[in-house]
């Protein structure tokens, strides 16, 4: 790489995490939402797909390090992500531990994040030819299907299975493939940005529709303004291994490496979840169990992030994953100007020691940016995102990228396509049923329909 | 700071009329840019390939003015 592509990777990588830090500390903001937008952004402008990985790679580890900080001071997440820790951060809080876990929470997040990219780059390198056996296609039933469609359908079916509601989910898999393929039919081409987009909008949209209904709106009123109580914190080193205890930085080592992993498959909330009960559940004493279980959670949010995003990347080059289908899928689509898809023109157009140093530079970077501005300014932060960013703004910045990028799709069609889906993904998720297994029902879809309409009954 | 009347929307207050200002203000900024390209080329001037990223700084723009004409609904104290 020339000097002037290395000046490039290091400012991208400094100004994505000041960014992201913004992001992550700002509440309501949700992953895939505020990720996959600017990601598409940069490719469609023309950006050469490594230096939006670079951008990509340093937000991961920004946001994913940023968005448990108001969970440690105000027990208020950052993103979905860092749902599954509030409840260990307010038994944290009662016991005046709330520094405590903050610091800790940072600092593994480090761990996690490095972890995860050697364990996925290394995994992946030794991988790589399976890539060619996964992306061969079987003829069943009539129907070409390639041999990753079936990773991606247990997948969903796993997630299905572990969602609040596992029947609704299961029966849901089907229904809602359908509802993208017609979609699809009708607009005449293969779109799935405004898709995803309108699953992760769903929740909200859904809400904000039942505020609209005379006597659903009672159970959402509230008398405002709303309380946040905001602790203050201690000075904190700037070592990081001397944050974590031996037992905390081993816990943090190898589930970052465990989930970096399964990610490829499975859905970073559900293994952030599970792991953190576990670890929670295996000790006696309760406020050790939730302090333990909150700074591997923090590990494992950004393992799961880059395992999910680099192996499905590097190795399958398809979406196999809810974080590949959800906050990484811009990667995966295809432009008209690199007459490929982003992913491709990464892993034709850069050699493997290219792209594992790319991927470690700008980690690096985002680590010596956010690391000290973190462990110095995040209540200062915090406060300041706290008094002067009101909740309306953000939410009509959201709505106001769905609405356009569902124009670009498919014009004013597209906009009322992406009610019908916010509106399925929202009622579903009220249903009990995780947003994941719509992301992965997503990518399954095209295959999934074919099969149902190939079906002898 | 009042005892006025809000919903909770994805965890935070919101006032419904204030939600619509700004969602209007972001759309229509976000669309104006998006077009200015296609508006662009109808005079002479090509463009093309970035109405995405005009779009995202239009609503990003959007959501800059809102922050500042809308009152945040949070209290911090502390502690």
């Amino acid at each position: 790489m020339d000097p002037v592509s290395l000046l490039l990777v290091v400012a991208l990588s400094v100004l994505s995490t000041l960014l992201y830090i913004f992001i992550g500390i700002l509440p309501g903001t949700d992953e895939t939402a505020t990720m996959a937008p600017i990601a598409l952004t940069l490719l469609l402008a023309g950006m050469d797909p490594m230096l939006v990985l670079v951008w990509f790679i340093a937000s991961i580890a920004a946001f994913k390090m940023a968005d448990s900080i108001p969970v440690a001071l105000a027990g208020i997440p950052g993103g979905v992500m860092a749902v599954p820790q509030v409840p260990d951060a307010l038994l944290a809080k009662e016991q005046g531990l709330a520094d405590t876990v903050l610091r800790k929470g940072i600092a593994s997040s480090v761990v996690g994040q490095f972890v995860a990219v050697v364990v996925s780059l290394a995994f992946s390198y030794y991988l790589m030819p399976a890539g060619d056996w996964l992306r061969a296609t079987d003829v069943v039933l009539g129907v070409k299907v390639a041999r990753w469609f079936w990773l991606v359908l247990v997948g969903t079916v796993v997630l299905a299975v572990t969602s609040r509601s596992k029947f609704v989910a299961l029966i849901s898999i089907p229904a809602v493939a359908l509802v993208f393929q017609g979609l699809r039919a009708v607009y005449g081409k293969s779109v799935s940005i405004s898709f995803f987009l309108g699953i992760t909008i769903g929740p909200m949209i859904f809400e904000l529709l039942s505020i609209l209904h005379k006597e659903l709106r009672n159970s959402y009123a509230r008398r405002g303004p709303k309380e946040v109580r905001l602790l203050k914190v201690g000075k904190i080193s700037l070592n990081p291994l001397k944050i974590l205890t031996k037992e905390e930085l081993a816990h943090s080592t190898i589930w970052s490496a465990v989930t970096s992993v399964l990610a490829t498959v499975m859905s970073p909330v559900g293994l952030t979840t599970l792991i953190g009960d576990l670890l929670r559940e295996s000790k006696r004493d309760k406020v050790r169990g939730a302090v333990l279980a909150y700074t591997v959670r923090d590990a494992i949010k950004n393992a799961t992030y880059i395992g999910g995003t680099l192996i499905p990347l590097l190795v399958i080059g398809v979406p196999t994953g809810p974080m590949a289908a959800g906050p990484a899928a811009p990667f995966f689509n295809k432009y008209e100007h690199l007459g490929m898809t982003a992913r491709d023109f990464i892993v034709t157009h850069y050699d493997y020691l290219t792209i594992t140093a790319m991927v470690l530079l700008s980690s690096a970077i985002a680590f010596l940016v956010a690391y000290p501005l973190l462990v110095k300014y995040s209540r200062a932060i915090t406060l300041a995102v706290f008094r002067r960013v009101p909740a309306e703004a953000l939410y009509g910045l959201f709505i106001a990228i769905v609405l356009m990028l569902s124009y670009y799709d498919a014009k004013i069609a597209g906009i009322f396509g992406t009610l019908v889906i916010s509106l399925v993904s929202g009622a579903l998720w009220r249903l009990g049923v995780s947003l994941g297994v719509m992301f992965m029902t997503l990518v399954a879809a095209p295959t999934l329909v074919s099969l149902l309409m190939a079906l002898p009954v | 700071m009042g005892n006025e009347e809000y919903y909770e929307l994805y965890g935070e207050y919101v006032s419904l009329k204030e939600l619509g200002v700004a969602t209007l203000i972001s759309s229509v900024a976000a669309m104006v840019f998006f077009l200015a390209p296609q508006v662009a080329s109808l005079i002479g001037v090509q463009t093309s390939g970035l109405s995405i990223t005009l779009g995202a700084i239009g609503a990003t723009i959007g959501f800059v003015i809102s922050t500042f004409i809308i009152k945040v609904k949070r209290v911090v104290s502390e502690v």
